[in-house]
């Protein structure tokens, strides 16, 4: 049974329509990331949830309740803003202490409460403070705090980490599966960075043009994205994406990428065009000749964080992202050269050209 | 020659009844001819500062900003022959992003022909031949930092200076530009010198890194210098997504074995990283005096699953997290009272609150001094040095 | 840029002065006039040089008044009374219709809701004299005329609009995500209203309450028209100085500067939130 429901949910703003009948469901203890770019409207979706805004149509259940109609402050649900909406007036303390406050608790048990939450999140030494004297990541964690202190069974994280600098957000990405499960909350977390949504998501919902285009455990959703705009989305460097034309073979049907003929395990229907994915990672690169390798020109190497991404260029001038380990990428020259690589028909991903749909059956 | 150098440059801001600020402060580096030099620092250390001085919108207190031979401190801005991207973009709002770009080449009174090519050539380098008629106000902030590189590169000046120059860029565009504006700038031996906080876009562009903090050079090198060879703690803690494992250790002496106490959170028990005498290099053995606090670092990709009691000391932990990327795996392990972060690439089967033992070898090991922060030794064994 | 030269800062100085002394003269002017006797002001050519005289403001707080044509009687004291009560009265009056109707116009739109804020602040443009000849035969009617009550009434027409437009763009700066916090916290939105959005306009709301204090204090029409003797604030009371025998420009003087008293004392005490500001450590989206 799931703990929170969303039914074909629409949301608009004058004419513009922000959400398109979105359908989720959500178990109990569960953390959904909802994943894609900005504008997609995942804000407006958690907007919705916490009763700040109200759909036009569809339903919202939490906890089998529909809570359509039900203002804010009835939902007892927690959430942390992108810029924190923390309370320039008050201080650290009575920040995270209001949704205690709401409850009429003693002072006695909110001071309880807070200093418990403020230890878990080691903020506890700025609790005097008012925001304006705390850094970035001391509001972060405060705002964090202010979520999580009632204790609520649903948690809605608005892209948190959004404004906090590299290292803490890398912390955090860390830190936060780990307090989410101790929470023991059912959590929807929102982000645009496809490392946050696989690093923190038990599955990811993919939000994309105001509905959700595939959700899926992030494995799924990396390896069988549902769509080129899916695949797009998530990997750094990007996904390579080629049209091709498919012809027969002797193995069947192939298709002529780069000057090399690769076999397809899939047989599309037709001979319509598809366009082949090559994730950077899964493309090998010799210094030297071999059997199979398709000779390229490698134009630039980029480090990125543990690995090095190289931007290759194919003999019909087209542009290849591949990626590999620091010590391969150590032996590469700084320039131009010529390099050779090897793709196993195993690693592709086929697309229906015109509908941008992925092939089934053919997984890497 | 070198295309520029800093000599002792120091920046004092003073307001009157404030503290003076020495937001720079005695910066020497040099840039080559046709080097790409990037300036990283977290907000407020300095690098803009430095930036604006060899631009020319700053004065510069003392020491001495040389293009060759040639003294810059007293020339104006205009009269440096330099290209200039800024953070804000500052494109002309009533000009189209095609004449925003010709703007620099046609001031330096190239033909018309010329700068309709090279305005071509560079819109394509940076996807944005389709907005070439279009207005600034209209476009995105990413389309506006790309028409702002555009122009700075398009230019032929002495030095190029980029200020946070692909800070807005689309996520799905970035390593495919990063790429081929390192190719451009190679290919067309452009002096560049970029500022930016986000050390994956230092890395990834530039020959040399200036890492600063407050307002003070910390290490001028590589990329692999900064990963593998950091000069001091700060720089090993800063550079690496994620940074460099440290552990605060205190040497003990052995017989057979130099062992370096780690002490756990609660303070109370200690853990020891163990180092064979007859393994390590004489230096090192050296350095480690009984009593003598020592930080011990390693980066997270060089740390081993599993125990390789050959290769250095193994540790037992417990699995924290387990987050799979795509490409790779970051693991946390809960161990000697701290998380260590180990980075494999691919997929790694780990599962969370398993208990596990690691190996840090002794190869890979940083050792540094605990008082002065500075890196005494790179690799600890008589066989090879960290990389 | 940063360098400042000991020439660059005096010519600053002399600058500074140049404008302080434009704008401050006549207030300075006054402030002499107000301890002269009528023939030192009078004299020609005016001199610095006087025998200074409290006889002005004797004769104020006394309220009689010793002029070459006999002794009258004035109610200067009355008369500052009254205008006291009359642009306070307004000024709390408007501030708390005013500002829950400016945050209802900043956080909700609702239909005509441009439509009423527009015809709220047009209550400005339309000259009041316009207003007062069908005005005065209505509360002549109702009897409001000669009234505290009245007059607070249509002070309204001055101090309402201001208030309400002032405070609402301060409104429309607190980020919404904050109030919606605070509402997800579990607070109902009249203790969001009071505990996160008021402290949060506060500076805008004294703002507001001290240039329509000002506004109220200043104004002439209105009371000329609806009010007598005994209901007239200063500026109309001030009339009383111009006797059969001549115009009194002392107490004039000493009548303007004790009327500037009141209105100081309330800018100094709301300079604390003027300055304060609002970026009290809140990221902007």
């Amino acid at each position: 049974m799931s703990y929170l429901s969303l039914d074909h949910v629409t949301k608009r703003f004058k004419r513009e329509t922000v959400l398109d009948g979105v359908s989720l469901d959500v178990a109990e203890g569960e953390t959904v990331a909802i994943f894609g770019p900005s504008g997609g409207g995942k804000t407006v979706l958690l907007r919705l949830i916490a009763g700040v805004l109200d759909p036009d149509e569809g339903d919202i259940r939490i906890d089998g309740r529909s809570v359509i109609g039900e203002p804010p402050e009835a939902r007892k649900l927690g959430m942390a803003f992108q810029n924190f909406a923390l309370y320039p007036h008050l201080t650290a303390f009575d920040n995270i202490a209001s949704p205690l406050r709401a409850l009429r608790q003693s002072e006695a048990e909110v001071r309880q409460g807070v200093e418990r939450v403020a230890e878990l999140l080691q903020i506890g030494h700025v609790l005097t403070h008012l925001p304006k004297a705390l850094s970035n990541g001391q509001k972060q964690r405060t705002s964090l705090a202010r979520s999580l202190v009632r204790g609520p069974r649903l948690l809605l994280l608005d892209d948190p980490l959004r404004n906090v600098d590299a290292k803490l957000r890398y912390e955090m990405r860390i830190e936060l599966p780990r307090l989410l499960k101790q929470m023991d909350a059912t959590v929807l977390y929102v982000t645009q960075d496809y490392k946050e949504a696989m690093a923190l998501g038990d599955r990811i919902a993919v939000l994309d043009d105001s509905s959700f285009i595939q959700i899926d455990t992030p494995a799924a959703i990396y390896r069988e994205p549902a769509s080129t705009k899916v695949a797009r989305l998530l990997g750094d460097p990007t996904i390579n994406l080629r049209r091709v034309r498919p012809a027969a073979s002797t193995h069947g049907v192939s298709v002529d990428l780069f000057g090399q003929s690769l076999p397809l395990h899939v047989k599309p229907a037709g001979a319509a065009d598809l366009v082949v994915g090559i994730r950077p990672e899964h493309i090998k690169i010799s210094l030297t000749a071999t059997e199979q390798g398709l000779p390229v020109e490698l134009d630039a190497v980029t480090p990125l964080n543990v690995r090095s991404v190289l931007l290759l260029r194919t003999k019909d001038g087209g542009e290849l992202l591949a990626s590999c380990s620091e010590a391969e990428a150590a032996r590469l020259p700084r320039g131009h050269g010529k390099v050779w690589l090897d793709l196993s028909p195993d690693d592709l991903l086929l697309f229906d050209a015109e509908t941008g749909e992925r092939l089934s059956g053919a997984t890497p | 020659m070198s295309a520029l150098t800093l000599d002792h440059v120091t920046k004092v801001y003073k307001v009157r009844r404030e503290p003076e600020v020495r937001a720079v402060d005695a910066v020497d580096m040099t840039v080559e001819d046709g080097e790409i030099v990037g300036l990283l620092g977290s907000s407020g250390c300095g690098k803009t500062s430095t930036l604006r001085m060899i631009a020319g919108f700053e004065d510069v207190t003392s020491g001495e900003i040389r293009a060759g031979e040639r003294r810059l401190n007293e020339l104006l801005p205009a009269a440096r022959n330099i290209a200039m991207a800024f953070e804000g973009y500052a494109l002309y709002p009533p000009l189209k992003i095609r004449d925003n770009i010709a703007f620099g080449l046609l001031r330096d009174r190239r033909p018309r022909a010329e700068v309709d090519t090279k305005v071509q050539e560079i819109a394509a380098l940076l996807e944005i031949e389709d907005i070439l008629e279009r207005y600034p106000p209209t476009l995105s902030g990413g389309q506006q930092q790309r028409t702002s590189l555009a122009r700075a590169l398009a230019r032929n000046a002495d030095v190029h200076l980029l200020d946070e120059p692909m800070s807005q860029l689309e996520p799905q565009l970035r390593a495919i530009l990063r790429a081929r504006i390192k190719d451009f700038l190679i290919e067309h031996k452009l002096t560049t010198i970029f500022v930016t906080h986000d050390q994956t876009e230092a890395l990834a562009l530039a020959d040399r890194i200036a890492v600063m903090n407050d307002g003070r050079l910390q290490q001028y090198g590589t990329g692999d210098d900064l990963k593998d060879r950091p000069a001091n703690l700060y720089v090993a803690s800063f550079i690496g997504e994620p940074p460099m494992n440290i552990f605060d250790t205190l040497a003990r002496r052995g017989e057979a074995v130099h062992r370096l106490a780690v002490r756990t959170k609660d303070g109370d028990t200690e853990i020891a990283l163990d180092l064979p005498r007859d393994r390590i290099t004489d230096a090192v053995g050296g350095d480690l005096q009984n009593g003598r606090k020592l930080a011990l670092g390693i980066r997270p990709h060089q740390v081993r699953l599993g125990s390789f009691p050959d290769l250095g000391p193994v540790l037992k932990g417990k699995i924290t997290s387990n987050q799979w990327l795509g490409d790779q795996t970051h693991i946390g392990i809960e161990s000697a009272g701290r998380l260590v972060i180990a980075v494999f690439d691919g997929n790694v089967a780990a599962p969370i609150d398993s208990q596990v033992e690691i190996t840090l070898p002794l190869a890979k090991l940083h050792l540094f001094d605990g008082d002065s922060d500075r890196a005494l030794h790179h690799g600890l064994t008589t066989e090879g040095t960290a990389a | 840029m940063q360098r400042e030269t000991t020439r660059s800062r005096i010519v600053k100085g002399v600058l500074l002065a140049l404008v302080g002394l434009f704008f401050l003269f006549p207030i300075f002017w006054v402030f002499l006039m107000s301890f002269q006797t009528n023939q030192d002001i009078l004299r020609m050519p005016p001199s610095l040089v006087f025998t200074p005289t409290l006889d002005n403001y004797v004769a104020l707080i006394s309220g009689r008044l010793e002029t070459n044509a006999g002794t009258l009687e004035i109610k200067f004291m009355g008369n500052l009374l009254n205008s006291f009560i009359l642009a306070a009265s307004s000024v709390i009056l408007s501030l708390i219709l005013a500002i829950p109707a400016a945050y209802a116009f900043a956080r909700y739109k609702f239909r005509l809701g441009e439509d009423i804020a527009f015809t709220i602040l047009s209550f400005r443009f339309a000259p009041p004299l316009l207003v007062l000849v069908p005005l005065l035969s209505y509360f002549q009617m109702i009897g409001l005329v000669n009234t505290y009550i009245g007059l607070i009434w249509v002070y309204q027409l001055i101090t309402l609009p201001l208030i309400l437009w002032i405070t609402r763009g301060y409104f429309e700066d607190i980020s919404e995500d904050i109030e919606h916090a605070h509402r997800i916290d579990g607070h109902g939105w009249l203790k969001t209203f009071l505990k996160i959005a008021v402290p949060l306009a506060l500076p805008g709301i004294a703002a507001a309450a001290l240039l329509a204090f000002i506004f109220a204090w200043n104004n002439f029409v209105f009371a000329l028209i609806l009010a007598s003797a005994d209901k007239q604030p200063v500026t109309v009371g001030a009339l009383a100085f111009v006797t059969a025998s001549g115009i009194q420009y002392g107490q004039i003087a000493a009548a303007l500067i004790l009327s500037i008293i009141p209105t100081l004392i309330f800018a100094i005490a709301a300079q604390r939130y003027l300055v304060e500001g609002l970026s009290l450590g809140a990221v902007k989206g």
